[in-house]
């Protein structure tokens, strides 16, 4: 799928120059006044985007990320803890609109990974165990840790959700549009439906994709 | 979804409505001056923030009293085929936040109504080279997708048509977040996640029956549940 038209000539149509204009100065005002744990260049952010400054110093952005419109980027963690980083975006890696990234512990997207819209990347969920106060009020769960391999796919819609331990999804997934991801799948899979299963992985000793999903951990290639 | 009318009337109740309204009337005029599309039909009311690519204005067809809500993005990939990629005939509605991906063809035939926040794409990434990133490899061939008259698709549904071809039956509804991979009946009701056929309705009669007929002999119950289709979503391939 090719990307969006602003990343096209803005000789295309003289309208497109106003919001690619108010892209760049955006992405230069973060980049400057924004204590980043790390930034790398020529990141693209777009000016709608949702986060806090006072957490940024708990997220880590690679060379040419980017983030398109009306993400939030949300650490979860207090503005007075310190720590590793939290969130962090690998190389060349694109975060698509609306998406949603809520971190509590560790959510590491790999390099080459295309995000498509609204997606979800929550590792942490919302206390429910006590039946009287609205769930809102019950704080969150300890929560886990998500990984996302290196040149996967993630279709629009999907959602990973990682309330314990962790979920890491191998490199080179695809994962389909509206897909549930609760747990982790290795390398080279294929991830449809809710929740979502391997449909499709590649064998390395026939060199090509098979349906179903890897039947031992030897088959499989290394992350 | 409030038609072209409700729309123009909802900047009285709200003066500050007047705003994105006008905003969404000049971009629309923008569109029709400056951009060489196919064709455009009348009264197509477009949101200020739909974005297309002008190079490949030419491949869109969009009918009379076409609206197309907020966010919207009509995108043929470099590599289509040299047709017109996206046809939109009249009456539709675009929900906010869709995406329209063509490399072949889209055609969504009259009064066929999308959700927000709808994806319909006839393409996928191909992923078979494992040392390259997905996102380096080239589209996949793809099929052609036809929506045909008065299908109504819920949000966040996936219409994704990676064989040759993908019909939804006139009358259709989707459910919302559903996937749809694979062709369905005319009057089909569409859910989950593989998307199914969960139900299939019948027409309604022309005229709504008069009053000694209630009294009678009823017909056949109006609506008639077939079997769902077999479950192919574990051999469904790209």
């Amino acid at each position: 799928m090719a990307l969006p038209p602003n990343q096209l000539s803005p000789m295309e149509d003289p309208l497109r120059l106003l919001p690619r204009t108010l892209t760049k100065l955006y992405s230069l005002w973060v980049s400057l006044t924004y204590p980043f744990a790390s930034l790398g260049r020529k990141v693209s952010v777009h000016q709608t985007c949702d986060w806090q400054r006072s957490r940024a110093y708990r997220i880590k952005l690679g060379t040419s990320v980017q983030i398109r419109k009306d993400a939030i980027i949300h650490v979860t963690a207090p503005p007075e803890q310190k720590g590793e980083p939290i969130i962090v975006v690998d190389d060349d890696t694109m975060i698509g609109p609306r998406c949603l990234v809520s971190a509590k512990n560790c959510v590491h997207i790999e390099r080459d990974v295309i995000i498509g819209q609204s997606v979800l990347m929550m590792d942490h969920g919302y206390t429910h165990e006590d039946g009287k106060p609205p769930i809102g009020e019950q704080g969150g769960t300890e929560g886990g840790r998500i990984r996302i391999g290196q040149g996967s796919w993630i279709g629009q819609g999907a959602a990973f959700v990682c309330t314990r331990g962790e979920l890491v999804l191998g490199r080179n997934c695809v994962v389909a549009a509206n897909a549930v991801v609760t747990r982790s799948f290795p390398a080279y899979s294929v991830l449809f439906g809710n929740p979502a299963q391997v449909i499709k992985h590649f064998d390395p000793v026939r060199n090509a994709w098979v349906l179903g999903c890897a039947q031992t951990a030897e088959t499989a290639l290394p992350r | 979804m409030a038609d072209a009318r409700n729309k123009s009337r909802a900047h009285w109740e709200d003066p500050l409505g007047i705003f994105p309204w006008a905003l969404s009337k000049l971009y629309t005029l923008w569109l029709r001056a400056t951009y060489p599309f196919a064709s455009m039909g009348r009264s197509v009311s477009i949101h200020y923030t739909f974005v297309v690519n002008r190079a490949m204005a030419h491949r869109i067809k969009l009918g009379n009293s076409v609206v197309i809500g907020k966010d919207v993005w009509l995108n043929i990939i470099p590599e289509a085929t040299d047709e017109v990629n996206i046809v939109i005939d009249d009456g539709c509605r675009i929900g906010a936040r869709s995406w329209i991906s063509a490399k072949n063809q889209i055609h969504l035939e009259r009064d066929v109504y999308l959700g927000p926040s709808v994806l319909i794409v006839d393409h996928g990434h191909a992923y078979e080279d494992p040392n390259v990133p997905i996102k380096k490899q080239p589209p996949m061939p793809g099929g052609r997708i036809r929506i045909e008259r008065g299908c109504r698709i819920g949000q966040g549904a996936a219409i994704v048509c990676s064989g040759s071809q993908l019909v939804l039956g006139r009358n259709s509804v989707v459910g919302p977040n559903a996937v749809v991979l694979r062709s369905a009946p005319s009057y089909s009701v569409i859910e989950g996640n593989p998307g199914r056929v969960v139900e299939r309705l019948a027409p309604s009669p022309p005229n709504p029956p008069s009053p000694s007929c209630l009294t009678g002999a009823m017909g056949p119950s109006s609506k008639s549940v077939e079997a769902p289709t077999p479950a192919a979503v574990s051999t469904e391939s790209s």
